[in-house]
């Protein structure tokens, strides 16, 4: 029964419809939350496979596309193609060794701190150049994932000076006997430049067991080096290990972004059908795969490759897939802890990058996360961008929103614009941009 | 039976086997987008590592998913394609087939 108070109110509330008032649907308390009105709009279109994208403060807007190359939006809107793999087409350059394959080719690419001065662009890249005599089989170093640093043009309309400043990430050329068995699996690929200006290279695994935990490979690791491919001299990695090394035991990162408040580095990471992660990163430290044979109470594997074990060509439960293969390895003393997993499932974390600026309001500083969706098992595809906010230890979150576009793609790169906007590549072909009020 | 109703059931089985053969499309794109999307983008148009497998003949596809229901291996990610591929029903394929034939992707 409605008290005399109810009664009055919607007395008031039938009165106020008659005369045409309107009512804000939020509820009470919320009247003064900052929430922004969240819009898309494509910025580019028909492109293949578009993987990262990079800012310089007027707008120009450096992508590249998997198999074809870098190129270039200018401030006014038009594109230049700069610097092609291997047989692309409209190029005025390209790089007779870089070449695509599976979920390999040209992935990252980041402005150098002092671009306004240097001109100098990053981008990460699979080639042939390096592999010498190490790539006869699966189970040997194979150097075919790079870093290359070129000069870019005054007038935006070529690169340069192409120097190699990392040379040796491996790769993974040949098919195994796993679910995504092809070459060029986990490459890593997402280059940023963090505090200080030093370049944050983010690396896979490749498919082979013993990448991750080996401190003399820098497949499975994060790497921070200055321009010239040297490691920054803060770098703490555990004895005898690469000194480039910043972070090891990563299964395959292609997010890493540092958070505003006190520029910590955090990685997405895609998991193994279980536990997609984000994690804060600590210097020297163990992000916690392990995916070789007989470790861990495990015993061979299928090319001695544990990542997708048990069961690995049929769905089942990811949380007793977890526990044979752990994305973040208890075991392990000096374990970065996730903060996040993903409620245990693998849906492919893609790409991450912090909200900046007011517009933002109430999600102003949380991550934003792209996930492209993949179904298998039991798992829902859940294609989307999630917005993450992360507790301050970086151990945990807080909560998750869910970025409200009205659609769903495979958000595969994602960046931050001078302008406070995020820009979103999608597997599909577009570059968004994506604004809130 | 008379030659008239000779001549109906005849034109019935043309019928029916001409709309087995070809698919519905419609469905097609339904059953499409429950899964399949996930991994080949919209339309078929292939994503990242996932090839485009749109614009082939219906023959093509059809024989491409019988085979993969049946386990038979046709590349390096083909154990992927195995557990979709195993729920699938005859029906199924037909109408995927026949919607991917003529899929066409538009970014807007």
């Amino acid at each position: 029964m409605m008290s005399s108070s109810g009664r009055f109110l919607s007395i008031v509330m039938a009165f106020a419809v008659m005369l045409g008032l309107s009512f804000n649907a939020q509820g009470a308390g919320h009247g003064g939350m900052d929430v922004p009105k969240i819009k898309s709009s494509v910025l580019l279109k028909g492109l293949e496979s578009p993987w990262d994208m990079a800012f310089l403060p007027d707008g120009t807007m450096f992508f590249t596309e998997k198999c074809k190359g870098l190129s270039v939006r200018t401030k006014g809107g038009s594109v230049n193609a700069l610097y092609g793999m291997k047989g692309s087409k409209g190029y005025p350059d390209s790089g007779s060794d870089l070449f695509c394959d599976g979920q390999a080719g040209m992935l990252g690419v980041v402005a150098d701190m002092n671009f306004a001065k240097n001109r100098v662009l990053y981008v990460y890249s699979t080639s042939t150049k390096y592999h010498g005599s190490g790539c006869k089989t699966n189970f040997e170093k194979c150097d075919g994932n790079i870093v290359m640093k070129f000069n870019v043009s005054g007038n935006l309309k070529s690169v340069s000076n192409r120097t190699d400043i990392v040379k040796d990430i491996q790769y993974k050329p040949f098919e195994s006997n796993q679910p995504f068995g092809g070459p060029g699996a986990h490459n890593g690929g997402r280059i940023r430049i963090g505090p200080g200006g030093f370049l944050w290279v983010a690396g896979g695994d490749r498919h082979r067991g013993i990448c991750p935990q080996d401190g003399k490979l820098l497949c499975g690791k994060v790497l921070r080096i200055d321009g010239d491919g040297n490691a920054h001299p803060g770098n703490n990695p555990p004895e005898g290990f690469d000194k480039r090394i910043y972070t090891y035991g990563h299964r395959n990162v292609q997010g890493i972004d540092f958070r505003p408040s006190d520029g910590r580095a955090f990685t997405a990471e895609h998991g193994p059908w279980h536990n997609d992660e984000i994690t804060g990163l600590i210097n020297g430290g163990n992000a916690g795969w392990d995916p070789a044979e007989k470790r861990g109470g495990r015993g061979a594997c299928p090319d001695k490759y544990c990542g997708y074990e048990p069961n690995q060509k049929k769905g089942m439960d990811p949380a007793v897939r977890a526990a044979y293969t752990p994305m973040s390895d208890t075991r392990f003393k000096d374990l970065m802890p996730s903060a996040w997993n993903n409620n245990g499932f693998s849906q492919g974390t893609g790409s991450a990058a912090f909200l900046k600026g007011g517009n933002w309001g109430i999600y102003e500083g949380r991550l934003a996360v792209g996930i492209m969706g993949i179904a298998f098992g039991d798992t829902p595809a859940g294609s989307r961008i999630d917005m993450i906010s992360i507790t301050p230890d970086g151990l945990g979150i807080n909560n998750i929103v869910r970025m409200p576009l009205g659609f769903s793609k495979r958000f595969r790169g994602l960046v931050m614009g001078p302008d406070n906007a995020l820009y979103v590549a999608v597997d599909a072909g577009e570059i968004y941009r994506v604004t809130a009020e | 039976m008379t030659i008239l109703a000779k001549a109906l059931c005849f034109l019935s089985l043309l019928m029916f086997s001409g709309y087995a053969l070809s698919g519905d499309k419609m469905a097609g794109e339904t059953r499409y987008k429950e899964t399949c999307i996930n991994c080949h983008g919209p339309a078929g148009k292939g994503a990242a590592s996932y090839p485009k497998i749109s614009g082939n003949e219906v023959s093509y596809t059809k024989s491409k998913l019988e085979a993969y229901r049946d386990g038979i291996k046709q590349g390096p990610n083909s154990s992927l394609m195995f557990m979709f591929a195993e729920a699938l029903t005859d029906g199924e394929i037909a109408n995927l087939a026949a919607y991917l034939k003529d899929a066409k992707y538009n970014e807007n």
